[in-house]
């Protein structure tokens, strides 16, 4: 007779237990509003900005924070150099930030000190602009891509590079002709869950860029504000968009994972 | 100045280090790099090639101090135990990498390729991918992407070990007949004392960072420095005092045995005796006295079988004389523990060595 253990019982429950109620949350975008309402707010002008400035923003910041990315990852991955420790723990930082507080030092340090000085007088305006929706998007989005890329250079055996090496390469050939291809399917991971978090920040860009409607209200200000407005319709597909886009994010990511 | 010379070389890489070493290797040698696991092996290696720059010390190839060279520029080629075959590529590619960073032309990369692949018996997996690869096909593979760039030197990481014992031997017919054609200088560190007797003009031994005994093989496997080598290359020695030589040998008296070696050496010196176990003939009968050499009564006290070769251990009074023994010897001569033996050693079989 096959012998029921109590305690993977209760992990079971446990993880069924949880998974069912995130989904009752998930669900509910879907179960509540009326589609026709969805529908409509789908070709408001309000939306399709919205929907607009994210995915521009979003697919923007996403390439500057994968450019950034790939080289630092590979740096904290493969080299040692002294306060090595220090550069790691204060990239992971903004991980473990509050959004708003990170928005907040952002706001400060783009507004008040001498960079953000010395960006307005070459004409670049971070504070309150579509612009600093990219800083803000950025900052939030790097960690995360960082933490991957590192992960899945940390999975490339480097006895390929020190071979490639050894065979006439230099490091930066190397790294394009053996590293990188052996990174692809990190790099998509990386690119697909940086994008979902530029398009779904919301405390950094509220305060680095502002909630202003039709100037930088990304999808996530737009659910914020029209909850604001009771205009729950609005608020319900914006939310839609973004699950659906997080869903088709960890999908993917799921993939590029198993390909790793 | 030798064709390699690893001079005075330090470094420290977390629990793995070298400490102070200093070895020489000649145009067209073979070195098997032996020694406990942790020893510093691989460092050597990957210090030799330019991954790692030494604390102290320095690197001379070809009289040139290379040591600050970078590895590209060394033209030092690497096999790894793992082979480390670039998993996005077909089997050609792999071979063709190095080549096509030295040559331009496309034609000329591809009979290079061609011909290593048909004097390494791989041209039939030209288009297959590492996968799908068997340990052997790999490691053919290996061998040919680095020795088809005709490198000045190729450092071989225990590149047999994860083989099975038949490949392992086709393998290092297929290295030798390779090497004498490349005329290739080798680095080969290993595990498999078969390895060392199959292809290695010297051997040295590393321990705890350090070179402990760097010779021939007769020097290594005969005449071990240590305890720790002779244990490692399954050398068993006694310690003893010469009580008589002269130019063609000595005769050493070891507990109460008197041992003839062919190693002169001063009367009345104290030195260890080195005994080849597979040196050892045992007999059933006495048999007639061999010249130069010692016969023994001795009782059988224990046998041990490991892959097809057998163990035993005689003892005669407080010594213990261990022998290896073929599997159609040890039929013939039907030994069961407790039984009486008589154990021929030759002069040849008995060593002598100086601890360091």
């Amino acid at each position: 007779m096959r012998q029921v253990s109590l305690f993977r019982a209760v992990l079971v429950f446990l993880s069924f237990l949880i998974t069912g109620t995130l989904l009752l949350a998930i669900g509910s975008f879907f179960m509540v509003p009326s589609w026709s309402v969805v529908w409509e707010n789908l070709q408001s002008p309000e939306l399709l900005f919205s929907l607009r400035l994210s995915l521009w923003t979003g697919a923007l910041s996403t390439v500057l924070v994968m450019l950034f990315a790939l080289p630092v990852g590979y740096t904290l991955s493969r080299f040692d150099f002294p306060f090595k420790g220090c550069v790691k723990a204060i990239v992971d930082l903004p991980v473990a930030f509050p959004e708003l507080v990170l928005g907040l030092c952002l706001l400060l340090c783009f507004g008040q000190s001498f960079l953000g000085k010395w960006l307005q007088s070459m004409g670049i305006h971070v504070v309150f602009t579509q612009t600093g929706i990219v800083v803000a998007q950025f900052f939030t989005a790097l960690p995360y891509a960082i933490r991957i890329m590192k992960s899945t250079y940390d999975y490339i055996n480097p006895r390929l590079e020190f071979v490639s090496r050894s065979l006439g390469y230099s490091l930066f050939e190397t790294y394009v002709n053996v590293t990188l291809p052996l990174a692809k399917s990190g790099i998509m991971a990386a690119t697909v869950i940086a994008f979902a978090r530029c398009i779904g920040t919301f405390g950094t860009v509220l305060i680095l860029a502002g909630g202003s409607a039709g100037k930088t209200d990304t999808l996530p200000i737009t659910l914020y504000l029209n909850i604001s407005y009771g205009n729950m319709g609005m608020a319900l597909t914006c939310g839609i968009i973004l699950t659906i886009v997080s869903f088709l994010a960890i999908f993917v990511f799921e993939k590029a994972e198993a390909g790793l | 100045m030798s064709f390699l010379e690893v001079r005075q070389l330090s470094i420290r890489l977390g629990a793995f280090f070298l400490d102070d070493v200093s070895l020489s290797l000649g145009r067209d040698e073979y070195l098997a790099v032996i020694g406990p696991t942790g020893a510093g092996k691989t460092i050597l290696l990957e210090c030799i090639i330019g991954f790692y720059l030494p604390d102290a010390g320095s690197i001379f190839l070809e009289d040139r101090d290379i040591t600050h060279d970078r590895p590209e520029d060394r033209r030092i080629g690497i096999v790894y135990q793992d082979y480390a075959l670039l998993p996005n590529l077909n089997v050609f590619a792999n071979i063709a990498y190095g080549l096509k960073k030295q040559l331009r032309d496309k034609a000329e990369v591809e009979q290079k390729v061609l011909e290593m692949a048909e004097s390494l018996h791989i041209s039939h997996i030209l288009t297959r991918h590492p996968e799908t690869l068997s340990g052997g096909e790999q490691q053919r593979v290996a061998l040919a992407r680095s020795l088809v760039v005709e490198p000045k030197l190729l450092l071989m990481d225990e590149p047999l070990s994860a083989l099975d014992p038949r490949t392992r031997r086709e393998i290092r017919t297929l290295l030798r007949t390779i090497i004498a054609r490349t005329h290739t200088s080798i680095i080969h560190i290993t595990h498999d004392l078969d390895d060392a007797w199959a292809l290695a003009d010297k051997v040295a031994f590393f321990s705890g960072g350090r070179l402990q005994q760097m010779g021939t093989l007769e020097d290594i496997f005969h005449r071990p420095a240590t305890s720790q080598i002779a244990d490692f290359v399954g050398v068993s020695r006694f310690s003893g005092k010469v009580v008589d030589s002269d130019d063609n040998g000595s005769v050493i008296r070891v507990d109460e045995l008197i041992l003839h070696s062919v190693d002169p050496a001063p009367i009345g010196s104290n030195v260890y005796v080195a005994l080849r176990p597979e040196a050892v003939r045992v007999y059933r009968r006495e048999p007639r006295l061999c010249e130069g050499g010692t016969t023994l009564s001795c009782k059988l006290t224990g046998m041990e079988t490991e892959c097809n070769m057998h163990h035993l251990v005689f003892q005669t009074g407080e010594t213990q004389i261990p022998v290896l023994m073929t599997t159609n010897a040890l039929t013939k001569l039907e030994p069961h523990v407790d039984d009486m033996f008589f154990v021929q050693l030759d002069g040849e079989a008995v060593r002598l060595c100086r601890e360091i």
